[in-house]
């Protein structure tokens, strides 16, 4: 439960609220009334850690982050806008010579939308390492839609193999690139002491 | 950054967690639990407060100089080397007599009401 609060919080009153939770359940359940002690400590956790994480979030560095970060969302936003634009003109078009680009636009949309969607959900909640987060994300991301248009392709048929797993090749080192580009640009959270 | 400066009223009103804290820290330095059980106590059951209550008051009444935390311990050999201990601070003290006159005015308030019978 002590993952509900802020990793500054607990970094200074972490072991002193297990020390104090040890006591309270020690107390209580010596007097039978361990139903009771669950309810008040997690309607406690509700009620207190969505503060505890605003107050931190509030503060400079962190908040300072909180906006580089919605500026990068906002250009992954850009970027998977700018690359529907030419993959819809291929599409409605027909462009057979730039069928491979086609597929390389195709992984790197769906990639993004979902891979972004999700790297953005855990660094707001988590407050972890931007770079570390999205090689994960996007490694799972990938792979996993790689997985599913090769199933998908299996059943249909007429499917371009190689294309499909060097687009999504393609678009985990794209969406790599972007995402190392942006870490470098965060500032590091510090602890408070 | 300890706010020594800052008038007592200007706090004003603390809210009843806070309240209870500070009041239970009037009789002298308490650790985590020991505050708990104070405040337990002299409510009579009625306000329990939990963990992350205590200490995200704490935290804000430490930012405030209302507490301080203390090394010296009431009984080092009985004691748990490890909790923290805390103590109320003149300017705790002032915030804490100034919330108390301010809800002391409520009640006269409330008596002249009828709401309170008078003390005698």
């Amino acid at each position: 439960m002590l993952l509900a609060y802020p990793r500054e919080f607990r970094f200074v009153y972490g072991s002193e609220m297990t020390q104090v939770f040890c006591d309270c359940y020690r107390d209580t359940n010596s007097r039978g009334r361990i139903v009771e002690f669950w309810v008040r400590v997690i309607l406690d956790v509700i009620r207190t850690a969505p503060l505890e994480r605003w107050e931190t979030l509030r503060k400079g560095e962190t908040m300072r982050n909180v906006k580089r970060d919605v500026l990068g969302f906002l250009a992954c936003l850009a970027i998977i806008v700018l690359a529907v634009i030419p993959h819809r003109y291929m599409v409605t078009h027909g462009a057979g010579s730039m069928f491979l680009v086609g597929y390389a636009l195709d992984a790197i949309i769906s990639a993004g939308v979902v891979g972004n969607l999700i790297i953005f959900v855990l660094m707001m909640a988590m407050r972890r390492s931007t770079f570390r987060t999205a090689l994960w994300s996007l490694l799972i991301v990938n792979g996993a839609l790689l997985l599913i248009a090769i199933l998908i392709g299996i059943r249909v048929g007429g499917f371009n193999f190689p294309a499909v797993v060097v687009s999504y090749i393609v678009s985990f080192l794209f969406w790599l690139a972007i995402h190392w580009i942006w870490s470098q640009s965060r500032t590091p959270a510090e602890p408070v002491a | 950054m300890p706010k020594e400066r800052l008038e007592p009223e200007k706090l004003l009103p603390l809210t009843s967690s806070v309240f209870h804290i500070l009041l239970a820290l009037s009789d002298g330095d308490l650790h985590g639990y020991g505050i708990m059980q104070e405040v337990s106590e002299h409510t009579g059951g009625q306000i329990r407060l939990g963990p992350g209550t205590l200490y995200g008051a704490i935290k804000r009444l430490l930012a405030n100089g209302l507490i301080v935390e203390v090394d010296e311990r009431p009984d080092p050999e009985l004691d748990d080397e490890r909790r923290r201990y805390y103590r109320l601070t003149d300017f705790g003290q002032k915030v804490l007599k100034a919330e108390a006159q301010r809800i002391s005015k409520l009640v006269s308030v409330a008596q002249q009401k009828r709401l309170l019978p008078k003390r005698t």
